[in-house]
């Protein structure tokens, strides 16, 4: 995923979790700022930080996510929106 | 045999829905003289309110489950799944006529919602019941004016498979109203009955699916349908965690979603989706494909999701399926 493609993801979660702010790509990373101003930061991992794909950061802290569905919890929690309904799905694939 | 007799020995389930005054009650009468649906169990809650548990504990004594035919008349004194679940006890132990079918009669002001909540999330009412179709009515003269003033009566047309128009021959249908159900429900066919007559094969058949993904993404007040397509199979992983992602983040916001896909795992053969909030019906294979077009379409109406989000979190999780 590009930095613009993730920063329109991440447009598009804070408008479901009616958050307001400014997504902005800066440097390759996503950058807004929570609703009580805490600037936040969002890029890519290195390939060889691998299971981690992501990283979350705020000042002084530094939070690894291992999906796009992490991230989005992590960024969710950060931004003071709550907690999703965390559900468990299954696609049992048909019987040979 | 019935002509919508249950697939795979399962119950069909119709869900009969409609505000205040919309006719449910004259149009069920009607319905059930045709002796091809005399086989059907009828659950009418009269007094129901949402949440539907309470409110039919509450008006146990005014819910009435009978057989078309008069064969059947009970009272039941539990929750809408409790009652299922005895009633389909009864049948098998010969108690009660073997009825084809259950129809269920929301209160005026029911949300349909927990109704099929109570249908899709319980495995043992799951086990031996399938929800087949829910027919909205829509009063002609009032429905424009009610549905501008009652959220319940948004949702019971949201939720529906297809709409029926009651009382046409009091009022033509205004075009106000035309407007309103073709913002909120597109893809629900809609017919008209005057002083409740309607095919009731038409009533109870199965919801087409593919009707409903024939539907264009509209938009209105908060609530949009958003339609999703893939020509490329999608992965099983990637569709598990894209459901488990939705479900997470939208909530009560999705109220509904259905979809034929093609998983990469087995792209010959389409998987139905559907879900209501957050309960995903487990998922159904079909045998084959309903025509040429073999591609994924899902279609999901919900309140203040934004239209593109579905699609940009399907991509996102596909590439990281297929990367890892």
């Amino acid at each position: 995923m590009t930095p613009p493609e993730l920063r329109d993801l991440i447009s598009d979660a804070l408008a479901l979790w009616q958050v307001p702010g400014k997504v902005r790509v800066v440097e390759g990373r996503v950058a807004l700022a929570a609703p009580d101003g805490t600037p936040l930061s969002v890029h890519a991992a290195e390939p060889a930080d691998r299971p981690i794909r992501w990283w979350l950061e705020r000042p002084g802290q530094r939070r690894p996510c291992t999906s796009v569905l992490g991230l989005l919890r992590g960024l969710r929690n950060a931004v003071g929106a709550g907690e999703g309904e965390a559900r468990r799905a299954r696609v049992a694939l048909p019987e040979a | 045999m019935s002509p919508i007799a249950a697939p795979e020995g399962r119950l069909p389930v119709c869900v009969v829905t409609g505000f205040l005054g919309a006719g449910k009650t004259t149009l069920l009468k009607r319905v059930l003289r045709d002796p091809r649906f005399a086989d059907s169990a009828v659950i009418v809650n009269e007094f129901g309110e949402v949440p539907l548990d309470h409110d039919l504990i509450a008006a146990s004594e005014d819910m009435l489950i009978s057989v078309s035919t008069g064969c059947l008349c009970c009272v039941v004194r539990s929750d809408l799944t409790e009652t299922l679940l005895d009633l389909a006890r009864r049948r098998a132990a010969a108690e009660v006529p073997a009825y084809a079918r259950v129809v269920i009669e929301t209160s005026g002001l029911a949300d349909p919602a927990p109704i099929l909540h109570a249908l899709m999330a319980d495995e043992r009412v799951a086990a031996g019941h399938r929800l087949q179709s829910v027919a909205t009515l829509v009063d002609a003269a009032t429905g424009a004016a009610v549905l501008e003033r009652h959220p319940e009566a948004q949702r019971q047309v949201m939720l529906a498979d297809r709409l029926l128009l009651t009382k046409t021959d009091l009022a033509p249908v205004p075009a106000t109203l035309e407007t309103a159900l073709a913002a909120l429900n597109p893809a629900a066919p809609r017919r008209v009955a005057a002083h409740g007559e309607v095919d009731p094969e038409w009533l109870f058949a199965p919801g087409s699916l593919p009707a409903f993904l024939e539907a264009n993404a509209r938009h209105t007040e908060g609530v949009a349908s958003i339609v999703l397509e893939r020509e490329a199979p999608i992965p099983a992983l990637a569709l598990t965690l894209w459901l488990q992602g939705l479900v997470e983040h939208c909530g009560p916001r999705l109220l509904r979603l259905k979809g034929l896909v093609a998983l990469a795992e087995a792209p010959e053969k389409p998987v139905a989706l559907h879900a209501v909030q957050h309960l995903l019906h487990p998922l159904e294979w079909l045998d084959a494909w309903p025509g040429t077009d073999r591609h994924s379409r899902i279609v999901l109406i919900g309140e203040g999701i934004p239209r593109h989000l579905p699609a940009r979190l399907l991509a996102a999780i596909e590439a990281e399926v297929r990367d890892s």
